[in-house]
């Protein structure tokens, strides 16, 4: 394959390209015709694939042959086709990864450009094989680099190309898989901290009439996925769920404070908008997850694996808290008010239905733990307080959790050392000075973390 | 959602843009993923596979434009497909303008909507998301553009391009430039929000990429957004000046060829002129800003300067000074436009920051500041006269006893404005005196018409002579070195009439020698490259004393300067002789030539000028030839102004003021008088007779103890006194025949008044000072005896004795003589020199007594006729004069019934005065003209006895001239009475009444002896 160079190294630009194109073709269904394993493209070839499709400086002393972009557009139609043409799965593959697999050098960048290129195309004249190979490639590959191609795609279709949206909402029905790992991709991306980080409207809406109409969508990976164990670290998750959740937990917080950002109508018109949609979005979301038993159980997997992480979780209710500070400190009307509530609110149900549908596996005391800087809702207090439920004061909300409550999971793990009193939560002990020892928490031994 | 918002934008957009995409909206039908395969091969192709044909350009572009909308990984390609539509499409309207002929026009047209709708798919877009496509966009569009106006140069109808308006006007008359233009201003609009360097930036790097063909763009840009572009622009200029221009800045200095070597500063340059078309305020704005601010002590913590970045950081502001001073060398409608306020903005604090700031600069790079500072304000079209009054103000050494109009900086800072104004005046100095000598070797090569060399500072000085000449004046320690030295080449370079001008303006303002001297030294500097400097200036100076442009101070004041410049011959000519003597004599000259121009001013209202006027009239040597009318006006002048010099005299010893000056004046006056007289018998004469006239004239009377008197000699009754007699013109009409008038025949005499009406009054003789009175008439008769004696008419001879005073001319006398007659005599009846019989008298009685009345009125006629007695034979003329006087008298003292001669005062004095006057004459002889000294002792009888003997004896011994002869011993006319009959039956009576009187007269007897 090495030997092909000085045969390149005087064509054009494209016809390079094009005639490595082909080469590698022919060198792939060869290699997976061999039949050795695993298949592996060898350094040479990477090399190649470097110096005449991605055109990554060989070295200093040669400068780059660029392509225009005309001929960039060609080269990606003959690979659409390619792709499109090649009948095997296992070559597009590895094909696939032999030109987009990153290699942490530094045509890593126009690897990623390319790609975007390609998906981007590939979304618009729709060639399944390519998307499918994109769904693999972003669960493997870092969860940086997934988010990039989900920021192209996104900029490409919602914003740069008024009107592609529906383009892009095709990528349901053409790969469902691709579509799942985009969604993750875009809730990975955009973590509504800041405005840039919201998603846009269109986007919004198609995700949601995505789940809308097919809830098993957002689980289509992990479904058609070997579970074997050795799923790279830092990629994506290996569903959108906790993305999901996310959004919908601190979508009323984060629209709001938009809100407050740039007081123009069409933020707050857009904030009006978005609160069906994440509603929705919201049951969709817990639909799913009381989907999960089944298919757990199915693989024999319930209670062994945690779909939602733990880690992640924890960052979403800091993230909540501080976003709820930041709302107390300046909410000034009572609309405003019920925002915390609601977020809360969905907090709760989502921890509730994932904990019971085993998507999330921890003790009730952890939960505890990482919700102790929330402040104050009832229905999370339940969801805290565990399926035991003692009432002997109704009019004390904060105290229902009573000394007696003893019997509750978070009894069964006597070892734990007494901790110091701390300041339970932060904004009850100073309105509620009359009660100052709370039962529950000065009885227990309540892991909960220090406020740091 | 989406259709709305593409609704609202065809709503919301101009006529133009809904037109635009009515083409864009065509009805869009979601192409389906394999027709969007299809197309993008079609694209990819250039060939239509459904149709199986090749695609036009249009089709294409139309292909592309679709892809465009729907396919955003092609945007790329198509935009760098578009470029061929756009470059297509200029070609061929350049080749349409080319050929002229407008039959072709199918294909531009085919293509220009294709580029309207490109045109509005990319607005739209822009408008919807401009984060995402306004740096996509504008980028596009900037490179485009450059890359077709620079392939596009060389055609034959584009215009050259320094010709900016001449190539946007070509430019934004092509559709496709005008939209890529429009598209690049919106892209810029929507930009400037968040990241105005990156665009700016991006403009700059393609205009040095193109330049100079570039450049319409940015100037239509930046008209667009000049308040944006033009502080960006500097910033850009500056950051790169700062990175590699500095070492160069002392090459470009020399002005040459500075483009290549820093190719930003270059376009900076080129755009900022092009803006400063109709944005000079803006840019003068800024950069005065730039100014200021870099000179602002850095305040990391001022949050005021967000949008630029340069103030941050120290070195850029360092480098703001010479960044400015470049970018003014390299255009003179920048420095234009920031010179003027510039110099308004160097106040004191503002002077401390700067030198705080150049202080940071190596030694060298400040020479070449310097250097180009210079360059620069010899160089600066106007504004000049402000930025020398700066550099002379801040230069100059402060002091306690003088101080500037603005209080003295720092010393530093007066040290730093020290040298560069000795830099500029040795620039300045390099520069007149090369081109002269230029100037000269091509007169010598080639006769003439090399431009000189114009040096914009002096051209504009040349109109600011005359404050550079007052502020030279001050002499203020260095300052008017300076000045003096900035004038002489100013004088040089501006040639003669500015040279004249300046010299004029000296003269015209110095107030006292020192001052003067400046003149001087001016002049000796320029003589040497000048001829005819000085009568150039005394014409000038002429020419604004008609034209009446200076005021009374500045005219008395020049006026003066001259004189002194004339006296200082005097004094060069006893002391040592220097330049300044035949600077004087020059002066002199000159001024004789205008003498009769300085003549009015004597009678000029102002005490002042007509002081100044005699002083230097007096003291200015009279022209060789002068024509008589001027020589009769100036003498009418020169008297007129003597009795306006004794009468203020007068007043001035009042007022005990200016007396002094008056008595100088007077001096002055009877100086010219006589220097004047002297002249020319013409002008001996005029002085004399209007000397006489003038002391009789009634105006002039009372200066020397005279009453103003009536045609008929009466003293007029002074108008509060006279009641109203009650005549009335129609009565003395009606009674024609009653008043004919008798005048001078025996009838007509009413002296005494109107009968019926009483006695006339007589109006009290006013007091006059008798002091001042004696002074006038000592004064005048000292003009006289000077004018009668002086050497005109005496030829060349020189007294024997300098102490004994000359004598006086019989020529003059005769002249005074004959004017007195005129004066004093009514009528020319019985005018004849020779006498009549005492008793014949009686026929003239009326002249007589006017005559008695004119020598009553006008004391200081007897002081006249004894100038005229001595002045022999010239008493004779004056024979009339003297006989009706005599008249007159005899019949007093036959009337009078006085018992003493010295009851009547008067007439007494009048007799002796009479009779000794004739003996200096020589119309007596000696013993004869003795008897006036028996008067005072003798009764009236005996005098009139006396008086009737001297009339005999003149009546036979008739006053005739030619009886005199010219005795040259003693340079006079003598009388031989030898001749005439014998003496001694007219001494008959005198002895009688001697003998009478003896014991009175006894010691008078032998003054009476034959």
């Amino acid at each position: 394959m090495g030997d092909i160079r000085q045969s390149l190294l005087p064509r054009d630009v494209l016809s390079a390209a094009k005639e490595l194109l082909y080469h590698l073709d022919i060198y792939i269904c060869n290699l997976v015709q061999s039949g050795r394993q695993p298949p592996q493209v060898d350094s040479k070839t990477q090399e190649l694939v470097e110096e005449f499709i991605l055109h990554a400086p060989k070295d200093r002393n040669t400068p780059a042959r660029r392509m225009s972009a005309l001929q960039e557009l060609q080269l990606l139609e003959i690979m659409c086709s390619c792709f499109q043409e090649q009948s095997r799965d296992t070559v597009r593959q590895l094909m696939f990864s032999a030109l987009f697999s990153l290699q942490g050098n530094q045509a890593d960048e126009s690897r990623m450009v390319l790609l975007g290129k390609l998906v981007s195309m590939a979304i618009a004249v729709g060639r399944v094989p390519i998307l499918e190979c994109a769904a693999s490639w972003l669960q493997r590959t870092h969860r940086v680099y997934c988010v990039r191609l989900a920021q192209v795609l996104v900029d490409d279709y919602c914003s740069l190309v008024p009107g592609s949206g529906p383009t892009l909402q095709n990528i349901h029905s053409a790969s469902p898989r691709f579509c799942c790992q985009f969604i993750t991709a875009v809730t990975t991306l955009y973590d509504l901290t800041t405005e840039e980080l919201t998603p846009p409207l269109e986007l919004l809406q198609m995700i949601v009439s995505w789940i809308q109409d097919d809830p098993r969508l957002v689980l289509i990976n992990f479904l058609n996925t070997p579970l074997s164990g050795n799923h790279p670290i830092s990629s994506l998750d290996v569903t959108p769920l906790g993305g999901l959740m996310r959004w919908c937990v601190k979508a009323p917080l984060a629209y709001k404070g938009d809100k407050k950002q740039a007081l123009t109508n069409s933020s707050t018109e857009r904030g009006r908008e978005v609160g069906p949609l994440f509603s929705a979005l919201h049951l969709s979301v817990l639909q799913v997850l009381m989907l999960l038993p089944n298919i757990l159980n199915e693989k024999g997997l319930y209670g062994r694996l945690a779909l939602l992480q733990m880690e992640s979780l924890a960052s979403l209710t800091s993230d909540l808290s501080r976003l709820l500070d930041q709302a107390d400190k300046h909410a000034p009307s009572t609309d405003t008010r019920a925002l915390p509530q609601l977020a809360l609110d969905r907090l709760a149900q989502a921890l509730q239905v994932s904990m019971a549908n085993g998507a999330l596996l921890c003790s009730r005391e952890d939960l505890r733990a990482i919700c102790s800087r929330l402040p104050h809702n009832n229905l999370l207090q339940l969801v805290l307080s565990g399926p035991v439920m003692y009432y002997n004061n109704i009019h004390s909300p904060a105290m229902a959790f009573s000394p007696h409550a003893a019997h509750s999971p978070i009894a069964s793990h006597p070892t734990h050392p007494p901790l110091p009193t701390h300041p339970p939560l932060p904004t009850h002990p100073s309105s509620h000075p009359q009660y100052p020892a709370q039962p529950f928490m000065t009885g227990m031994s309540f892991p909960f973390r220090p406020s740091h | 959602m989406l259709k709305d918002q593409t609704m609202s934008v065809v709503l919301d957009g101009s006529p133009l843009k809904a037109m635009q995409s009515s083409h864009t909206h065509t009805p869009q039908t979601a192409l389906s993923a394999q027709e969007l395969s299809q197309e993008i091969k079609s694209f990819i192709s250039g060939f239509d596979s459904v149709q199986g044909r090749k695609l036009s350009v249009r089709e294409h572009a139309r292909c592309a434009v679709r892809l465009l909308r729907s396919v955003p990984a092609c945007r790329g390609a198509v935009l760098e497909h578009l470029r061929g539509v756009y470059d297509e499409y200029v070609s061929a309207f350049l080749h349409n303008l080319e050929t002229e002929s407008d039959n072709s026009s199918g294909v531009s047209s085919n293509l220009e909507d294709i580029i309207q709708e490109v045109h509005g798919v990319l607005s739209e877009f822009i408008r919807l998301n401009p984060r995402a496509w306004a740096p996509l966009v504008s980028a596009w569009a900037v490179d485009l553009l450059g890359q077709l106006s620079s392939k596009h140069a060389g055609r034959r109808v584009a215009p050259h391009s320094s010709s900016l308006n001449e190539l946007l006007q070509l430019w934004m008359s092509c559709a496709a430039t005008r939209s890529l233009m429009e598209a690049y201003s919106q892209c810029l609009a929507a930009m400037l929000a968040w990241c105005p360097d990156a665009c700016v930036d991006a403009l700059l790097d393609t205009s040095v990429q193109h330049s100079p063909h570039f450049d319409w763009v940015v100037a239509h840009i930046g008209s667009a957004f000049p308040g944006t572009i033009i502080s960006r622009v500097l910033a850009c200029g500056l950051k790169d000046f700062c990175s590699h221009g500095a070492k160069d800045t002392g090459l470009m200095a020399m002005g040459v060829d500075k483009g290549s070597r820093v190719p930003k500063i270059g376009s900076v340059v080129g755009i900022l002129g092009h803006l400063a078309v109709h944005h000079s305020d803006s840019i003068r704005k800024e950069l005065l800003r730039m100014f200021q601010e870099s000179l602002c002590p850095s305040s990391p913590l001022s949050p005021t300067s967000s949008s630029t970045s340069w103030e941050s950081s120290p070195q850029l502001r360092r480098a703001a000074v010479p960044f400015l001073l470049q970018l003014a060398a390299m255009s003179p409608n920048l420095f234009g436009a920031v010179s003027a306020e510039l110099v308004e903005l160097l106040r004191p604090p503002v002077l401390l920051q700067l030198q705080a700031v150049l202080q940071g600069i190596p030694r060298e790079e400040l020479d070449n500041m310097l250097g180009l500072a210079v360059h620069l304000i010899s160089q600066s079209p106007s504004g000049g006269s402000r930025v020398l009054r700066f550099l002379a103000d801040t230069a100059t050494p402060a002091s306690v006893i003088i101080s500037g109009p603005t209080p003295s900086p720092h010393e530093g800072v007066r040290e730093g404005c020290d040298r560069l104004l000795q830099m500029l005046l040795l620039h300045l100095h390099k520069l007149v005196f090369n081109c002269s000598e230029g100037a000269e070797v091509n007169h010598h090569r080639s006769a003439s018409t090399q431009p000189r060399r114009v040096i914009p500072f002096l051209e504009e000085l040349q109109s600011h002579v005359g404050e550079l000449c007052a502020e030279t004046l001050r002499l203020e320690r260095k300052r008017h070195l300076w000045l003096h030295q900035l004038l002489c080449l100013l004088s040089v370079y501006g040639g003669p009439s500015v040279a004249t001008e300046a010299l004029c303006q000296l003269l015209t303002q110095a107030h006292n020698p020192e001052e003067l001297a400046l003149a001087w030294q001016l002049h000796s500097t320029l003589s040497s490259c000048m001829a005819g400097l000085i009568p150039a200036a005394v014409t000038r100076c002429v020419a604004q004393i008609h034209t009446h442009t200076l005021g009374t101070p500045q005219l008395t004041q020049l006026l003066l300067n001259m004189a002194a410049a004339i006296q200082s011959q005097d004094e060069e000519r006893r002391g040592a002789s220097g330049v300044q003597s035949s600077m004087a004599i020059q002066v002199g000259s000159a001024v004789s030539g205008y003498l009769h121009d300085f003549g009015p001013l004597l009678l000029h209202g102002d005490p002042d000028v007509s002081h100044a006027t005699v002083r230097l009239l007096s003291c200015s040597p009279l022209p060789r030839t002068s024509s008589p009318a001027h020589l009769l006006l100036l003498s009418r002048a020169a008297v007129t102004h003597f009795f306006v010099a004794l009468r203020r005299r007068g007043e001035g010893g009042k007022l005990e003021r200016d007396g002094g000056q008056a008595c100088e004046e007077v001096n002055c006056s009877v100086l010219l008088l006589s220097r004047f007289a002297a002249y020319s018998s013409l002008t001996l004469k005029a002085v004399l007779q209007q000397l006489v006239e003038g002391a009789l004239h009634k105006g002039n009377a009372g200066l020397f103890g005279g009453q103003i008197a009536d045609m008929s000699g009466a003293p007029l009754p002074s108008k509060s006194v006279s009641p109203d007699i009650g005549a009335s013109l129609l009565d003395i009409n009606c009674r024609f025949g009653t008043t004919v008038n008798f005048s001078g025949s025996v009838w007509s005499v009413f002296h005494a008044g109107v009968i019926g009406k009483g006695l006339k009054v007589r109006t009290e003789a006013q007091l006059t000072d008798p002091s001042g009175v004696m002074q006038n008439v000592q004064t005048l008769l000292a003009v006289v005896v000077q004018c009668c004696s002086s050497s005109g008419l005496n030829g060349s001879r020189l007294p024997s004795d300098p102490d004994e005073p000359l004598p006086i001319n019989a020529e003059a006398a005769k002249v005074v003589a004959v004017t007195m007659v005129e004066n004093v005599c009514p009528d020319v009846a019985n005018g004849e020199l020779s006498w009549p019989p005492e008793e014949h008298a009686r026929t003239t009685v009326e002249r007589d007594i006017h005559i008695r009345r004119c020598f009553e009125a006008h004391p200081v006629l007897f002081p006249l006729l004894q100038v005229v007695a001595a002045g022999r034979p010239a008493l004779c003329y004056c024979s009339a004069v003297l006989r009706g006087l005599l008249a007159t008298l005899l019949a007093h003292w036959e009337a009078s019934r006085e018992v003493l001669s010295t009851d009547s005062p008067w007439h007494l004095q009048a007799s002796c005065l009479l009779v000794s006057c004739m003996g200096e004459g020589q119309l007596l002889p000696p013993v004869l003209a003795n008897v006036h000294e028996t008067f005072p002792h003798l009764t009236p009888f005996e005098v009139r006895l006396l008086l009737v003997a001297v009339w005999e004896y003149v009546r036979g011994n008739g006053p005739m001239p030619q009886k005199f002869i010219f005795n040259s011993e003693k340079g006079l006319f003598c009388r031989d009475f030898s001749r005439d009959g014998d003496v001694a039956r007219y001494v008959a009576p005198i002895h009688s009444v001697l003998h009478k009187n003896i014991d009175r007269l006894g010691h008078l007897c032998w003054r009476f002896q034959l």
